[in-house]
């Protein structure tokens, strides 16, 4: 309030000060002017107002003479007041457009802080989802192995009673054999006991390899060998669904670093997975080809190939997401899961049509420069 | 050894399938080993008294789809089932469809050996029993057609006197007809007569 009346009072004074010390009594406006213009810059419209009245009434009272003529000073005071009010006009107008311009910076500014603040928030959240997401996801990775053990559980009870049946058979044909005075006959008996005991304990070591849950321990493997050791245990499961196996197994892949468990997981999901689509099969041959070899860039490739009813295009897309299944009590984690592992590998997994039917599933991994010193490769056709 | 007996084993896992013969050759027995049912169908099978050791899972024809094949086939032999894993229903299918025995593997060589000879002896009963009807069907088809409704009213418990009134003939006639019955079909008595009319199922077409 003071401010507002008090700097026309001032500036309007210090003017008529100026002016009168400086004896500009022959063009006294000028001063009056500027006091109008500060008036009007700090105080606002009625400031500006107030000081031309003032300044008009100093005009009038001191430099005016009062010999003019009534009607010549009414002019002169005119041609002092009315530019005086055109310019309080232009200020006030600029002024205005100075404050809204420096109110909506300082919003700008104020808005910025608080998105800059709220990006803060959130990078820190999503840093906290992933961490979780990858743990769950490991976790999921593990249930998800052991999921697939207990689908097979029933199929590897029956791959280690076999063996064991052998034994005991064996050994008490043994005995018997023995009873009878018969040696050689035992001889035979007890070396197959002793045989089929070291095949029973060889699937035993492939299932604890299976289910251990151990950090990625990344060896110089050979993939041939991580196929065979998969087929062996999906063996039985393969001939209960009636699937005819073909491998072609290239004697020229080289060794590549990875994961044997990890490697394993993925072939035995991508098996299971051709399986599962085959055995909803009426007719038509049931078949499973498992190529390994080498591609232009020298990468291992590996493909698994069905002879099931395809991939619905549509749903090419969406089969590597996590949670997206076709099967009614899958979790639709297995081939998320495999592609992850392929390309923390530095590996590629898809999956395309088969001709004429089926889906063909491949992934290629770096190949490192080490040769296989003889080939263990094989081809042939298992049923 | 026993020449006379058989033992077939059919399981699609080599080494197992070769300790089972093993195991059964210990004892005196002729094992034949076969890979699938499929071969089993195929193989020679020599009239005497056999039994079969099948696996459950087996490639292509399961062990309980070759038992539904063979009782479809009238192919009677005992079967002795072995499986990995077996669950109730299974057995229970396997043994209401006549199976001897059903094993869970590993078994106790005692067990094995135990239903394989009972097995034998059902075998040589059933093939025992089948020999002496033919034997005895051959005897009856010797008969002519008036001894046949002789020996139907015969058996049937009724007395000359009644059979002769049945069949408008005199008491004599029937007793000269019985007589060669008798003679023709080797029947010491009465009673033997009437079992050899129950074998032949003449009680139930009178």
């Amino acid at each position: 309030m003071i401010y507002r009346y008090g700097v026309p009072a001032v500036s309007t004074l210090i003017a008529f000060l100026v002016t009168v010390w400086l004896d500009l009594s022959v063009f006294p406006t000028p001063l009056f002017f500027a006091a109008i213009v500060a008036s009007t810059w700090y105080g606002g419209a009625l400031s500006g107002l107030l000081a031309t009245v003032l300044a008009t009434l100093t005009l009038d009272f001191y430099f005016i003479p009062a010999t003019q003529p009534m009607v010549k000073a009414a002019l002169n005071l005119l041609q002092f007041s009315f530019p005086a009010l055109l310019t309080l006009w232009f200020v006030k107008k600029r002024r205005e457009a100075e404050s809204s311009l420096r109110a909506s910076r300082d919003k700008l500014e104020v808005k910025v802080q608080e998105r800059t603040s709220e990006l803060w928030l959130e990078i820190a959240e999503r840093e906290k989802a992933e961490a979780t997401v990858r743990q769950t996801q490991a976790q999921l990775a593990h249930a998800n192995r052991v999921m697939t053990m207990g689908e097979l559980a029933t199929s590897i009870a029956h791959e280690v009673n076999q063996p064991l049946a052998s034994v005991v058979t064996s050994a008490s044909a043994c005995l018997r054999w023995l009873d009878a005075q018969k040696l050689d006959e035992a001889r035979r008996s007890a070396s197959r006991a002793m045989e089929e005991g070291h095949r029973a304990s060889a699937i035993i070591g492939r299932i604890r390899a299976l289910t251990k849950k151990v950090p990625p321990q990344k060896d110089w493997i050979d993939t041939n060998e991580t196929i065979n050791d998969v087929m062996a245990l999906a063996r039985s499961e393969i001939q209960r669904n009636g699937v005819a196996l073909e491998t072609e197994l290239s004697e020229h892949v080289p060794l590549i670093l990875a994961d044997r468990v990890q490697l394993q997981q993925v072939i035995l999901n991508l098996v299971m997975n051709a399986i599962e689509a085959m055995s909803g099969l009426g007719k038509g041959p049931r078949e499973l080809l498992i190529r390994s070899g080498t591609d232009e860039s020298k990468h291992v490739a590996i493909s698994v190939q069905d002879s099931g009813p395809g991939i619905d295009p549509e749903n090419l897309d969406h089969l590597f997401e996590a949670f997206y299944t076709t099967k009614p009590h899958g979790l639709g984690m297995g081939l998320a899961i495999s592609r992850s592992i392929i390309e923390a590998h530095g590996g590629r997994l898809w999956a395309s049509a088969n001709t004429p039917r089926g889906a063909v599933f491949q992934f290629v991994l770096p190949g490192g420069s080490e040769k296989l010193p003889d080939g263990t490769g094989q081809t042939g056709i298992r049923r | 050894m026993e020449p006379d007996k058989l033992v077939f084993v059919v399981d699609d896992d080599a080494p197992l399938r070769d300790s089972l013969a093993d195991l059964l050759r210990s004892i005196g027995l002729r094992v034949e080993t076969l890979a699938s049912a499929r071969e089993f169908l195929q193989c020679e099978r020599p009239e005497v008294p056999s039994c079969l050791v099948l696996d459950v899972r087996l490639k292509g024809l399961s062990g309980l789809d070759l038992q539904k094949h063979l009782l479809e086939a009238d192919i009677e032999i005992p079967i002795i089932f072995i499986t990995g894993h077996g669950d109730i229903p299974m057995a229970v299918q396997a043994m209401k469809a006549g199976a001897v025995e059903f094993l869970r593997k590993p078994f106790r060589d005692q067990d094995l050996l135990d239903a394989v000879q009972q097995a034998l002896e059902r075998d040589r009963k059933t093939r025992e029993q089948r020999a002496e009807l033919s034997a005895v069907r051959a005897r009856f088809d010797s008969l002519t057609p008036r001894e046949r409704e002789v020996m139907q009213l015969v058996a049937a418990g009724l007395l000359n006197k009644q059979v002769a009134a049945e069949l408008g003939t005199s008491e004599a006639s029937v007793k000269v007809h019985r007589q060669h019955v008798m003679e023709k079909l080797g029947a010491d008595s009465l009673a033997e007569l009437v079992r050899m009319a129950d074998k032949l199922g003449l009680s139930a077409s009178k």
